[in-house]
């Protein structure tokens, strides 16, 4: 299994691991503190940690490596890239090579989230009003 | 015709990876689309070792499974369920073609 | 040829699309060199609409809110042509079915499709579905809003969602703009209803927990009414409380409906209400530059009332009575004045419900660019239909039909059978669909009788996966497989109608294939016997109840 990451923290790094069945609006001042928080996908067709990835960066602020492990392949990049994840703990074969793809395999995307790219949608008001300007 | 009716007759099936289509394990361990040709196994110590074989010539095919059939006296070889009998020979009415120029 | 009056992609929708046929062709390629598991892989394949079925795989093509342009399908008939046997299935949510399509040429076919603005994208999976709609709309006397508008502005949000790609189980949503709901909004995963308050303004109903299959279920009003830029706020807030608290332990019990059946209804709005409460003050409040830019699209064709007694139409009335009864059954009215909607039956006598040729389609695609202003709809009841087609027109329409085979007058009647692929085609099935269907519309072939009948609806599944609706057939067919051996299940009183909504209730013991004929044949003639005047089929069954019905099929006990 390999850690996926520019510059992976230390081990020794506040770490919280969490249950996909975790409600992370609960988490309270378990959050203070922690650099790493390790999400698990059991398998890669249960997709409860993409909603609490988004609530974590979205909702909480979260800022730290946010890591996605258990079943993680890449056909999920351009989904846990769009959700904060940042750091991936794949055996998957050619993982680092399509991480390095995956954020420009789509160039367009339609739905705010915390990953600060612009939709299709707020892209096409800018030109619009560019145009009129 | 006398049928062999038991149930304990099978032969190993699974669908085309490139294409979907039907095909059939035979005794060289070939996948055809021809039923005639399939691998018959007699009871199920046969069966299971025939599941095997198709598990292990997997690699061009999506999930190969068993299908139970019968044998009639000249050793043709027809599939029991209804869905097996349409896996083999088609559809049961006739679909529209389009170059029959049915409408045109 | 004609400007189209619905949404046309930009080179944003564009690039999408084909990025997505490039990681597909990419997917493909590592199954192929068994890079990927066929575990790993379907569930890749499904979101693109790839399905293994019995003798091939199937590829299910989204027609988003059922509207296709003439060029549409013109490529659809080429694709069909090129890639499959030259024929396609329009099914129950508006999406056209291949039957005979390899993997390998997948990719090519998806890219072909990319050249007219479409795709098979989330029409299977546990993905957000294409989002459907009434096939009327637009055109409708009865419109309040197109909800079209509103299907594109979910269509986009929904589109490779990253939080919702990965749901318990599907996930289907239609909207109608009508108080005559043609889209079935009570039996989908969330019904959306545009209606207009006291104060005037319009804004949806939404309708969550509805839906077929297993266990059928009518949906719950969450919110009576919902100011329409906060549409993607509170769905994006119902996903995810689906997503986190949606069942993952049981297949059959994973749509949302268990939950809000589990759950219950009030504690339901409690959650959605909550995250509702975050999101609608996030991004995803609409603009009203970005709806007008969508809705501007959907702008009406510029249609000039024209003459509505045509001396021609007259003349043909008299002289072809199955002209006659066709004016009656698949011309509905049109919002200007001097022109009709007109249904094109896809269900000819004897022909399976729903196919169409690459030839018939491309006949289509020829009345709709002379009659039609260019565009054609699919409706749920697996028929097409000319939104826009002006009174003086219908004689010529009517002869173009006739030679397509599609003119048969019979939209709403007895042999105007919803079905599924069923056992011919499909891997679930427990039964065929299409034969039974086949020798129903054979038998009642006769347009007379099928007018004397009225207003039947039949609808066929031959699982219990519900894809032919039999729950909401006036009279449901539901093919079951008992040791080996097809029945059928025989279920009245089945609506979708709005305000009346119903699950048909079982009849009784489950028949043979060859009695299912014999079994209708009795149904209606106990209804034309105990009928009052006016009534059809299903309100007679309402007043009087089963039994008289129950005793004609099965015989006195």
């Amino acid at each position: 299994m390999e850690i996926l990451k520019e510059e992976p923290l230390p081990p020794e790094v506040p770490t919280l691991v969490l249950p996909n069945t975790e409600d992370v609006m609960k988490l309270g001042d378990r959050l203070d503190g922690v650099r790493l928080i390790i999400l698990d996908f059991p398998k890669f067709t249960d997709g409860r940690a993409y909603t609490q990835a988004r609530l974590l960066r979205e909702r909480l602020g979260y800022s730290g490596e946010l890591r996605a492990s258990g079943a993680v392949f890449i056909d999920q990049l351009p989904f846990l890239l769009r959700c904060g994840f940042d750091s991936f703990a794949s055996a998957e074969r050619g993982f680092g090579e399509a991480l390095a793809k995956a954020r420009t395999l789509f160039s367009v995307v339609y739905q705010p989230t915390g990953d600060g790219r612009a939709t299709a949608n707020e892209l096409r008001l800018a030109r619009r009003s560019a145009v009129a300007a | 015709m006398a049928k062999n009716l038991s149930g304990d007759l099978q032969v190993a099936s699974a669908n085309r990876l490139v294409d979907g289509l039907v095909v059939y394990l035979d005794d060289a361990g070939r996948w055809t689309p021809r039923l005639d040709r399939a691998a018959l196994a007699r009871d199920r110590s046969e069966s299971a070792i025939l599941l095997e074989r198709a598990r292990a010539e997997a690699f061009t095919v999506v999930d190969p499974f068993l299908v139970a059939v019968t044998e009639s006296d000249d050793g043709t070889i027809e599939p029991l369920s209804l869905r097996e009998k349409i896996r083999a020979a088609g559809l049961t009415f006739d679909a529209i073609a389009s170059e029959a120029i049915r409408y045109a | 040829m004609p400007d189209t009056h619905f949404y046309r992609y930009d080179d944003y929708d564009r690039a999408l699309v084909r990025e997505r046929v490039e990681q597909f062709r990419d997917q493909v390629r590592r199954r192929i060199a068994g890079e990927l598991t066929e575990e790993q892989f379907k569930p890749l394949r499904l979101t693109n609409g790839l399905y293994l079925q019995l003798h091939a795989y199937m590829l299910r093509i989204a027609i988003p809110y059922g509207t296709l342009s003439s060029r549409q399908l013109r490529k659809l008939a080429e694709i069909a042509r090129k890639y499959d046997r030259g024929y396609g299935h329009f099914t129950t949510r508006q999406n056209l079915q291949l039957n005979w399509i390899k993997l390998e040429d997948a990719p090519d076919a998806l890219a072909m499709l990319a050249e007219v603005d479409m795709h098979a994208m989330q029409t299977s999976g546990n993905v957000i579905r294409n989002v459907t709609a009434d096939h009327f709309a637009g055109a409708a006397v009865d419109e309040i809003e197109d909800p079209r508008i509103w299907c594109e502005i979910v269509r986009q949000w929904s589109t490779l969602h990253p939080e919702f790609s990965f749901l318990p189980r599907k996930f289907k949503i239609a909207i109608t703009g009508s108080p005559n709901d043609r889209a079935a909004v009570r039996v989908h995963d969330i019904g959306l209803r545009l209606w207009r308050n006291e104060q005037g303004e319009v804004g949806f109903e939404v309708i969550v927990g509805g839906g077929l299959g297993r266990t059928p279920m009518i949906g719950k009003t969450l919110r009576a009414f919902l100011p329409k830029d906060e549409l993607l706020a509170y769905l994006e807030a119902t996903l995810r409380v689906y997503n986190r608290y949606g069942r993952r332990d049981n297949l059959y019990k994973a749509r949302i409906k268990i939950l809000v059946h589990e759950i219950g209804a009030e504690k339901m709005r409690e959650e959605v209400e909550a995250e509702y409460a975050a999101t609608r003050h996030s991004a995803l409040k609409l603009a009203p530059e970005a709806i007008d830019a969508i809705a501007r699209q959907f702008a009406p064709p510029p249609l000039r009332p024209k003459r509505t007694r045509v001396p021609e139409v007259e003349a043909l009335k008299l002289e072809n009575r199955a002209f006659a009864l066709w004016l009656k059954s698949n011309v509905a009215p049109h919002r200007v004045v001097g022109h009709a909607i007109v249904t094109a039956s896809l269900k000819p006598a004897g022909a399976p419900p729903g196919d169409a040729s690459a030839v018939q389609m491309e006949g289509v695609a020829d009345i709709a660019e002379a009659y039609s202003q260019g565009e054609v709809r699919v409706s749920h009841e697996q028929n097409l239909v000319f939104p826009h087609v002006a009174i003086e027109a219908l004689p010529a329409v009517y002869r173009a039909l006739e030679r397509l085979g599609f003119a048969e007058a019979n939209v709403g009647k007895i042999t105007d059978i919803i079905a599924c692929p069923g056992l011919d085609y499909c891997a679930l099935a427990n039964a065929r669909s299409i034969p039974v269907a086949q020798s129903i519309s054979t038998h009642f072939a006769s347009l007379a009788r099928q007018h004397d009948i009225g207003d039947l609806k039949i609808k066929i599944s031959g699982c219990i996966n519900a894809c032919g609706h039999h729950h909401v057939g006036h009279i449901g067919i539901l093919g079951v497989d008992k040791n080996g051996l097809e029945l059928y299940q025989i279920s009245l009183g089945g609506d979708v109608d709005f305000g009346n909504t119903a699950l048909g209730a079982i009849l009784g013991p489950a028949i043979e294939a060859d009695k299912v004929v014999e079994a209708v044949d009795a149904l209606v003639a106990t209804y034309l016997d105990a009928r009052a005047e006016g009534e059809r089929f299903v309100d007679t069954y309402r007043r009087i109840g089963a039994q008289p019905f129950k005793e004609r099929v099965y015989g006195n006990p």
